[in-house]
């Protein structure tokens, strides 16, 4: 059988997306004008469906701690690639890039989560050079 | 280490973009196509519909129904750039999809060389909604925009994680996890949708329908095979699930499947939605399911739906805002 | 008496059950079970609801309970301070608390009442049917409740990746029982309501065996060296839906559940 590789990435006028519905929700349940960069330590990893959760503690200058929750994506392709949450373990430096909660409680969601190091969380890449 | 690209990220699954038409007349080898112990054609395994085929055709190519490889090729290299989302912009409001291993150039997807998904109507889109249903649709929109977050009740189904609009019937692809597990009997055919956990169980054995008082989500499903060809009509639906386009299938919607194996790695699969509450003329559209590897994860929506709680919180906290904004004017 | 071990029932002779091709039981079909073990697993009279006005609706009926002694049949040297033995959970001082707990808040924190999915074994003693589809390859189990749905993996062990709401199932024959191990439960569903639960580290054997032509004997052996200080097992019949026209029908629950989940959100409750 002729095998072709092929690779295939949304174009704008493709199928709706599935986050469609909910895009127009995740401006919703995020502030635009709310960005936010968070460095803190993994308490906990939440891999689930719809979105994936990442629960850091972020210490602040005076020495307390504040608990924050980072949205992330559905895990199910992760876990396709037998990728578990033990990728992300308890206690590892993580960076946050992303947006606060439109009713100012401590969630985000992350527009970009890497280890502190800049490493993607999932897939081993070497850092991205250079500033964005 | 090696550093990332998108290419090396995929899994390695290769599709014969091969043009469907042509397969659904030559189509059924018994030679190539698997058969149960009882005989039938075997639908079971894991199947994808990711595909980066619209369901409506572009308006510009009229009644093209199909690309040439050469053209094929040339859409999916040029769709082969990740969109680049502008920070303080809405749509930049997200989780990086690759991060995640979602993005469509990470997963598997089938391919074919239709121009859109939608084969009936000839231009490849949807037909016409019927006036009623136009009204309802702006009566929804306009309920939307005034009440649309003040209740969890007000808010769309698949946020709700009830039902997703690419379940159907018509079964449709989705942006992420587009994939479907088919499970047989002589007597059933099962068709367990990733997004969101929901098994269609569609009886073969002759059963007779729901009863009018019986309507369901899903509907209520009845298949036999015709040759070859799983046919499922589907009836009893709610009224209340959306299709694309701002309608929704009228409780009276009649939906017609058909599922045909034309080789090892593809099922074929048609549909028919016949609603004259809704569009003036019936519509119908094909797109190919590919193989892929199973297991099947679980996609628990409802039971880790914070968004749909912080949707609402988010409201709260902006009517209060607004409220004390006016006090104190 | 119903016999209790799966691996030495011998009733496979003295009746007429449907076989697959390959000499197993032919287990396909809408089963349900009738007792009132997802009220309480344990011995239980009958009491008020936690609704109370509901009135009897809501009520809580009785029931005998549904576990059996851990260790081979009614073993009379492992009687419990009441004199009967193996009937309650074994549970460790913590968790018997927690459990406790839960009973307190179950109106709000049963799972059940928000449409959760019930897991490994709640699923199948759930006031609904589940349907067992036994094909040439895996079985899948799907239940009315909630949509509920999960495949038992039968031709070769598959390691959980992932844990899930209703967990990873291997499946192996052993004679005429069908036998499901089930492991990467998520430790957040409850295993009746009265507030009895597992935890994460919960590990379920279950086994099916034919009774009869329309009835399966259906036994769990629940262990969680976190929760119980040994393993435990459950014991009940599951009954052949036998209405001709007999199928699952969609119950999903989540519009029944938002006013209780989400209710003090919504505009104007002061929130």
């Amino acid at each position: 059988m002729m095998l072709v590789q092929r690779l295939a990435v949304v174009a704008a006028l493709a199928f709706v997306s599935a986050e469609a519905s909910a895009h127009h929700a995740f401006a919703a349940e995020f502030d635009v004008n709310r960005p936010l960069e968070l460095s803190g330590t993994v308490t906990k990893v939440e891999l689930i469906n719809p979105h994936s959760w990442i629960h850091i503690t972020v210490a602040g200058e005076g020495g307390e701690t504040t608990d924050w929750m980072i949205e992330g994506g559905s895990p199910n392709s992760l876990y396709r690639r037998g990728i578990t949450k033990d990728s992300v373990p308890i206690g590892s430096e993580l960076k946050v890039v992303g947006y606060q909660a439109r009713d100012g409680t401590n969630r985000a969601v992350g527009r970009t989560i890497t280890f502190a190091d800049g490493r993607s969380l999932f897939f081993n890449s070497t850092p991205v050079a250079g500033p964005e | 280490m090696t550093r990332l690209t998108l290419t090396s990220r995929l899994f390695v699954l290769g599709l014969i973009a091969a043009p469907l038409a042509a397969m659904a007349q030559n189509g059924k080898s018994d030679r190539e196509v698997p058969r149960t112990a009882a005989g039938q054609p075997d639908l079971s395994g894991h199947w994808t519909s990711a595909t980066i085929v619209p369901l409506e055709r572009p308006v510009e190519l009229g009644n093209k129904e199909l690309y040439t490889q050469e053209e094929a090729d040339k859409l999916l290299a040029e769709s082969l750039v990740v969109t680049e989302t502008e920070a303080g912009t809405a749509a930049d409001v997200h989780y990086q999809l690759d991060d995640f291993g979602l993005d469509r150039s990470q997963n598997p997807i089938a391919l074919n060389l239709r121009t859109s998904i939608i084969t009936d109507p000839r231009n490849g889109r949807m037909p016409a909604s019927t006036a009623a249903a136009k009204a309802a649709a702006d009566a929804r929109a306009a309920r939307a925009r005034e009440r649309g977050f003040d209740s969890a009740q007000d808010r769309p189904l698949a946020e709700r994680c009830i039902v997703w609009p690419n379940e159907g019937p018509p079964m449709l692809p989705v942006g992420y996890n587009s994939n479907l597990q088919i499970a047989q009997t002589d007597d059933y055919v099962v068709v367990l949708l990733e997004m969101i956990h929901d098994a269609r169980v569609i009886p073969v054995d002759g059963r007779a329908g729901l009863p009018a008082g019986v309507p369901q989500w899903l509907g209520s499903s009845r298949g036999r095979w015709e040759g070859d060809t799983l046919v499922v009509e589907t009836t009893n639906f709610t009224g209340r699930t959306g299709v694309r386009g701002g309608n929704v299938l009228s409780a009276n919607a009649r939906v017609t499947e058909r599922l045909t194996r034309t080789r090892d790695d593809t099922v074929l699969y048609q549909f028919t939605v016949d609603d004259p509450e809704t569009w003036t003329e019936p519509w119908s559209g094909e797109y190919p399911l590919t193989k892929i590897d199973g297991p099947m994860f679980e996609y628990a929506c409802h039971e880790g739906n914070y968004g749909l709680a912080n949707n609402l919180s988010g409201a709260r906290a902006e009517e209060r805002a607004a409220a004390e904004a006016a006090e104190k004017q | 008496m119903i016999g209790l071990l799966g691996a030495s029932l011998a009733v496979a002779q003295d009746f007429d059950f449907p076989g697959t091709r390959d000499g197993h039981p032919d287990l396909n079909g809408i089963w349900q079970t009738l007792s009132t073990a997802n009220w309480n697993l344990e011995p239980h009279a009958a009491s008020q609801g936690a609704i109370e006005t509901l009135g009897t609706i809501g009520a809580v009926p009785p029931g005998l309970g549904v576990i059996v002694g851990a260790a081979s049949g009614r073993d009379s040297s492992s009687r419990d301070s009441s004199g009967r033995e193996g009937s309650t959970i074994p549970y460790l001082p913590a968790a018997r608390a927690q459990r406790d707990q839960n009973f307190a808040s179950r109106r709000t924190n049963d799972p059940e009442a928000k449409c959760f999915l019930p897991g490994v074994p709640r699923a199948t003693y759930m006031p609904h049917p589940l349907q067992i589809l036994q094909t040439d390859d895996d079985i899948m189990i799907l239940y009315e409740y909630a949509s509920a749905v999960r495949t038992v993996f039968m031709n070769e062990e598959v390691p959980a990746i992932a844990e899930s709401w209703m967990g990873w199932s291997n499946g192996r024959w052993d004679g005429d029982t069908l036998v499901v191990d089930v492991t990467a439960q998520n430790g957040q569903t409850w295993l009746d309501r009265a507030g009895n639960y597992g935890s994460a580290t919960m590990h379920v054997v279950e086994r099916y065996t034919p009774l009869g032509p329309n009835h399966l004997q259906y036994e769990a052996t629940i262990e969680d060296p976190n929760v119980y200080s040994r393993p435990w097992t459950i014991s009940m019949p599951l009954y052949r839906r036998l209405e001709p026209n007999v199928q699952l029908l969609e119950f999903k629950c989540v519009e029944f559940a938002e006013e209780l989940m989400y209710g003090h959100l919504s505009k104007g409750e002061g929130q």
